[in-house]
């Protein structure tokens, strides 16, 4: 009885504030509503009820949530892979991003500025002054061949960095447990991230030609590199899944993120697998980096450091573990992250999708996705 | 698979000269030989001296007081503690320093006491990771799996962490199954079951030997146990105490009072 009481006591405290936070989402929901249909309700100190946004505007600020919210989901994958099967949170997740941008680009500039500067310039993504990016021409318009061969290069590229970092560094240490590898994973994120500022240098740069790149496709305005990046991610989360459910190889990553130990009696050849995962999460984070840069159009050395945080976001918010929760959990918070600017100022739409976190977190501690295993 | 013909375990008994003609030794065709054993976990060692054999199509139960290594015994077997010296070896072949996924290659299968299945694959996805060191996973051995226990084959698509206790069970048996194993490891298969299921279970086990494959089996269930194999080890202290033919060694006044509970 005692105990029921207890239970009782507990989930009364803590029903309130979640009935305040269903009130505030469907107030903000409402409001939503009346701005689109240009209802204004004035409250008190200038503070208006709805207001007026135009469908356009709401759409773009979704579309920008989609879009952030794929690069996000397609980086938690291997994050949340390397979580379930390796059993430690790998903060180098975010380097290893850096490094599929820098490799990747440096690849499609050099395609697609070949002779307009100096190869080493090229491939160091513009490290020195030379020609602009609008000259170089590295956009899905004028240089398509160009930004698929950088894909393919993130991909490779940060494949072999990672596995490498992995005999290095990871493998030795296997059997230390999650918070050993941890450590050692900031360790390798802050050595990895001053390689690629000491080889491409510290510059925030431009790297994607804009000239025609955005268009109008039956009445609607697309920057055909964010419409590239939707239709590369759809495709790597599709292929993602179908490997992880139909193949041989993917059911013994479900198998082995389920039970190790009996991985290993059933004969499955479990380095082989954390190999493959390695390899799997290394190429989405690379192409994920990629896909970042042509998006949002400039480059530095430590934008994937900065992404991290809301990729663990996303991945803790959507179940670690499953890389069906990294992918929902990165559209929540991309979408809250975009969409929260109709309220308040750029400056703090992060804190709001961080609050979303710890919100779904207090009520649903095991994620949106618990329970499912890389699956 | 050897022999499938059923044969008499105790024609072997007296074949040993250094036995008395009430022992049930161990026979000569056995597949597994363990000799002056020992084994334990890092630096802590648990068997010392243990002798063993199962043979050929041989269904052999080791029981014992709580503590006594019996599971140990296992999965030294299998690969899965520290060894610290003897010798194991399987078909002739020693196989005491080779790690669990080449001892699988060689024709062991293993079921771990609990944890046995992996909850989140479906059914026949457990049983196919059973076959994953094969290319191609059997059609033919799925099947006969699902013959074996057919409930498996109705409930092929669901995730075998939402199934009942004794059909984990089967989940487990069947994904040892799948590599037609000559010899079986069972730890415990009938803990956890309900009191209904346990018959059953041993039922089972009783076709899978009858079918020739060797078991050798840890059960907390010793009566039961040592009532339907063919020959029970009783281990004390990570050492040999005696072998005989398990009908025997229940009927022992000594084993029962110490082991049995009476």
């Amino acid at each position: 009885m005692g105990a029921t009481k207890l239970l009782d006591r507990g989930r009364g405290s803590r029903s309130l504030p979640l009935l305040l936070a269903w009130l505030v989402g469907i107030l903000l929901v409402l409001d939503i509503g009346a701005r689109l249909a240009g209802v204004e309700i004035p409250l008190a100190a200038g503070r208006t009820f709805g207001g007026s946004m135009s469908v356009a505007q709401f759409g773009g600020l979704v579309w920008n949530g989609v879009i952030v919210g794929l690069i996000f989901g397609l980086a938690g994958i291997g994050l949340s892979m390397t979580y379930s099967i390796l059993n430690f949170a790998n903060f180098s997740h975010g380097d290893l991003i850096t490094t599929g941008a820098f490799t990747g680009w440096g690849a499609a500039l050099l395609v697609s500025g070949w002779g307009l500067a100096e190869a080493g310039t090229l491939l160091l993504v513009r490290a020195a002054s030379g020609p602009s990016p609008n000259e170089i021409g590295a956009s899905i318009i004028q240089a398509p061949l160009a930004i698929a061969i950088g894909v393919v290069v993130a991909a490779v590229a940060t494949v072999l960095v990672t596995v490498a970092i992995d005999r290095v560094v990871y493998r030795p240490m296997r059997d230390r447990g999650g918070i050993a590898l941890l450590i050692a994973s900031i360790g390798v994120a802050l050595g990895l991230r001053y390689v690629v500022q000491f080889v491409f240098g510290s510059r925030s740069r431009g790297v994607t030609a804009t000239d025609g790149v955005r268009t109008t496709i039956a009445g609607v305005s697309v920057n055909l590199h964010e419409l590239t990046l939707f239709v590369v991610a759809l495709v790597l989360m599709g292929g993602m899944h179908l490997l992880l459910q139909r193949t041989k190889l993917g059911t013994a990553m479900r198998a082995m993120a389920d039970n190790k130990d009996l991985a290993l009696v059933t004969g499955i050849p479990t380095e082989r697998v954390v190999t493959a995962t390695w390899i799997l999460g290394g190429a989405l984070a690379g192409v994920a980096g990629y896909l970042y840069v042509l998006e949002r159009g400039t480059i530095e050395f430590n934008i994937g450091w900065f992404l991290l945080l809301f990729i663990f976001a996303a991945v803790i918010l959507g179940g670690i573990g499953s890389i069906y929760g990294a992918i929902a959990g990165g559209l929540v918070i991309g979408l809250v992250h975009e969409v929260s600017l109709v309220w308040i100022s750029g400056d703090f739409n992060a804190a709001a999708a961080f609050l979303i976190m710890v919100i779904v977190l207090l009520y649903r501690p095991e994620g949106l996705f618990s329970g499912v295993t890389t699956a | 698979m050897s022999d499938p013909e059923p044969v008499d375990r105790t024609r072997d008994a007296g074949a040993d000269e250094t036995r008395t003609d009430a022992d049930v030794g161990a026979p000569d065709d056995a597949i597994l030989r363990v000799r002056d054993l020992d084994a334990g976990y890092g630096e802590l060692q648990i068997l010392s001296g243990i002798d063993l054999d199962v043979g050929d199509g041989e269904y052999v139960t080791i029981v014992g007081p709580n503590g006594a290594g019996k599971s140990t015994v296992m999965k030294t077997v299998f690969g899965l503690t520290t060894y610290l010296g003897g010798t194991i070896s399987f078909e002739s072949e020693p196989i005491h320093e080779l790690p669990p996924e080449r001892i699988i290659h060689k024709g062991i299968s293993y079921v771990p006491q609990s944890n046995n299945v992996f909850d989140g694959l479906t059914v026949r996805e457990n049983l196919e990771m059973g076959a994953y060191i094969l290319d191609t996973v059997p059609e033919s051995r799925i099947e006969a799996v699902y013959d074996r226990f057919p409930v498996l084959r109705d409930r092929r698509d669901q995730k075998a962490g939402t199934m009942s206790g004794g059909q984990r069970q089967m989940v487990a048996m069947g994904r040892a199954l799948m590599l037609d194993p000559d010899l079986l490891l069972l730890d415990e298969p009938s803990a956890g079951l309900a009191p209904d299921l346990v018959d059953d279970m041993f039922d089972r086990i009783d076709e899978i030997n009858e079918n020739g494959t060797a078991v050798l089996m840890v059960e907390q269930n010793a009566t039961e146990a040592l009532r339907r194999c063919d020959r029970g080890y009783v281990l004390t202290q990570g050492q040999n105490a005696y072998t005989d033919a398990g009908t025997r060694l229940l009927a022992d006044e000594e084993v029962r009072q110490q082991f049995l509970g009476g």
